[in-house]
């Protein structure tokens, strides 16, 4: 059973994960995000849960739906708010956006090319064990993008060369309105990894503790030398593929289903209560959460925007250096 | 309301991405070896709505929902196409042609003449391009790209009526074609457009590679394709207050590319302006050009001037992507300053 101090700190990540999306949306309704906005809620459970055994030299390459990764990683998250605000300050001073960011410092980056995340881990892989670092690179794809050509080439490397990856698969049965089932030849996609002579794994990522335990075995497997591992965690997406999303393709009915019945915050009170945090706790948790971000985005939205002067800065290092 | 009055209000009302799937429709109609692949397609109708109602009507074999496995899909088309099949493959972005380049520039655009004309590759690639504001990997159009690559024609319409008439041809056509749509076109409607809203009801086609003057001037010749006619005609329109009286030409493809038709209105403007939100260096404001100059000579112009998205990716904020995407602001602003000049 997962102790009170565990219990706590795993759901305070998770309110803290909803919170910074929900923050987000706000920031998308107060237009001070223009572009496409995809958010993570409903899917924190895994961010929050691969956060534990996270090293700050591993590495985490994510997709376009990567806020909570991000955070896991532990980017900072008013670097990270203002970037999706488009800032100057922001992490990479407004130029790459929501789908885009890049933190050198904890070793974070994403991608909004899909399938195109789990290369670039690779490399990080290849990079940890040449140095002789007992590291583990982190490569993060959807269910969508487990079919890319992509994926299949880096678990190809990674199998034969016995490299530190985890491909960890956000498995929420769509890729925007095409349903895992209609095109995926097996039934998960942790069963493939024994095509790579990886170690596969199936996770409820409903489930924080269900997520925390395996993606530590995970780790592990990796770091000790076992060679790559395919975590996949099932979860649900609460809202379209990306703000303004008709969502033709699922009924209201569907979704509200969906948010009722996996919402992995309301599904972890009972075992908050098994551990003795209360009620009362869990809900000062989630307000405490909320107010943080919500005075972070007040901050971030008096954040000025990139100078237009600068637009063409930072191709090229002489122009970082000016 | 008369039955036409009607009708015309109806395809104003209309969204341009159910003209381009009623264009792709007729055609599956009439030709059963056509076919659609993509993402999106089927079950949701297209991320924009450009294939609604094809599955419902031709089938999930003839309209198919593909995985995110576009160099898989793009092959398959070219697999189709030797097989004596039309596909249709659609790469809902442009930006994700990285993914499966491969297959377009390497097997589809070369295949025709790598077997002495023997292999006919009647495929359409049919994506989306142009900036609403996505950032750098989702924002592009990249025409050029697929210009500067032989074998492939490349369309890219600004209106309604072309996008229909230009579908069609792109899907009759025995050559590849890469059909750019533009994102802010297809978040429109045809009432939301300066030019040709209207839309016959059957099927029609337009010839590949014949430009059309779509605002008559006498001052400056601007010539420029897919959403910027649209900037530019809001520019032209601006300019003409200021007394000055530009010629708008759409060029509908990059390949062919119909410079007959600009080196004609700026051998009388004597002033060209070639618009391009694709990026500047190597691409079609530069090829324009000098193709405009080969058939005027040195002297026929006293200004050639290019407006394009300078060799930068696209930023995410607002702030700079105005700065560095070509708009009616900063069109108006190179038009004024041209004007000024000689
Ligand atoms: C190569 C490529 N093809 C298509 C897209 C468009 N696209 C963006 S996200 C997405 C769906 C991704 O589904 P999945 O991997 O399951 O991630 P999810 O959105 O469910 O988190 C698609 C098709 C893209 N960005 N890149
Ligand atoms: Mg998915």
């Amino acid at each position: 059973m997962t102790d009170a101090a565990t219990a706590r700190a795993r759901f305070r990540r998770m309110a803290a994960m909803r919170a910074f999306d929900e923050a987000c949306l706000e920031a998308l309704r107060r237009k001070a995000i223009h572009g496409e906005l995809h958010v993570g809620l409903g899917q924190e459970a895994i961010g929050a849960g691969m956060a534990e055994s996270l090293r700050p030299e591993d590495a985490v390459v994510s997709t376009h739906r990567n806020h909570f990764h991000g955070l896991a990683k532990g980017v900072d998250r008013r670097a990270l708010l203002a970037e999706i605000c488009e800032r100057e300050a922001g992490l990479c001073r407004g130029r790459g956006g929501h789908m885009h960011p890049f933190d050198p410092a904890t070793n974070f980056s994403a991608t909004g090319i899909v399938g195109a995340s789990i290369p670039v881990a690779l490399g990080y892989a290849h990079a940890f064990r040449l140095r002789g670092e007992a590291a583990v690179a982190v490569g993060v794809t959807g269910d969508g993008g487990s079919h890319t050509g992509g994926f299949h080439e880096a678990l190809v490397m990674a199998g034969a060369a016995n490299l530190p990856m985890v491909v960890l698969v956000e498995n929420n049965a769509l890729a925007i309105s095409v349903q895992f089932d209609d095109v995926s030849p097996t039934e998960t996609v942790s069963e493939r990894a024994a095509a790579y002579s990886a170690l596969g794994l199936h996770v409820d990522g409903t489930d924080v503790d269900a997520v925390a335990e395996t993606f530590a075995r995970a780790m592990d497997h990796a770091r000790s030398g076992g060679g790559p591992v395919i975590v996949e965690a099932t979860c649900h997406r609460f809202r379209g593929h990306f703000e303004g999303d008709p969502e033709g393709y699922r009924s209201k009915e569907e979704r509200q289903r969906v948010r009722d019945n996996f919402d992995p915050l309301r599904l972890y009170r009972h075992r908050l209560a098994a551990a003795g945090v209360g009620e009362a706790e869990a809900d000062a948790i989630l307000a405490e959460e909320k107010s943080a971000m919500k005075a972070l985005l007040a901050e971030v939205l008096e954040m000025p925007l990139p100078d237009p002067a600068g637009a063409m800065l930072y191709r090229f290092v002489e122009e970082a250096r000016a | 309301m008369s039955a036409v009055a009607e009708r015309a209000n109806d395809r104003l009302a209309m969204p341009l991405p159910a003209t381009i799937a009623e264009a792709i429709a007729l055609e599956m109609e009439r030709d059963d070896t056509i076919l659609c692949l993509g993402e999106d397609i089927g079950r949701a109708g297209g991320v924009f709505g450009t294939t609604t109602g094809l599955q419902e009507r031709f089938g999930s074999a003839r309209v198919v929902d593909t995985p995110i496995a576009e160099m898989g899909f793009a092959g398959m088309g070219v697999g189709l196409a030797q097989a004596g099949m039309r596909p249709l493959v659609e790469i809902m972005f442009v930006d994700f042609i990285g993914v499966c380049l491969e297959q377009v520039y390497n097997a589809a655009a070369k295949i025709p003449y790598m077997s002495g004309g023997r292999q006919r590759m009647p495929m359409v690639f049919k994506t989306a391009g142009g900036c609403i504001g996505s950032a750098a990997q989702h924002s592009q159009c990249l025409w050029g790209l697929f210009a500067h690559l032989p074998g492939m024609k490349v369309v890219a319409p600004c209106n309604p009526h072309d996008h229909k008439g230009l579908m069609a041809a792109a899907l009759r056509s025995d050559d590849p074609v890469v059909f750019i749509e533009h994102k802010a076109l297809l978040l429109r409607k045809g009432r939301d457009f300066r030019h040709h809203p209207d839309v016959p009801d059957g099927a029609y086609t337009l010839p590949l590679g014949e430009a059309a003057v779509v605002r008559e001037g006498s001052d400056v010749t601007l010539a420029t394709l897919s959403a910027s006619v649209e900037h530019a005609l809001a520019a032209a329109e601006e300019l003409a207050g200021e007394g000055v009286s530009v010629e708008v030409i759409d060029l509908r493809s990059v390949v062919p590319l119909d410079a007959d038709t600009v080196a004609a209105s700026a051998g009388r403007t004597g002033r060209l302006l070639v618009v391009d939100e694709d990026y500047l260096s190597f691409g079609l404001s530069a090829e324009l050009s000098l193709r405009v100059i080969d058939r005027l000579g040195l002297s026929g112009l006293r200004q050639v001037e290019r407006l394009a998205l300078p060799d930068v990716p696209i930023p995410a904020a607002l702030s700079l992507e105005k700065a560095v995407v070509p708009g009616p602001e900063l069109i108006a602003d190179r038009l004024r300053q041209m004007a000024k000049g000689v």
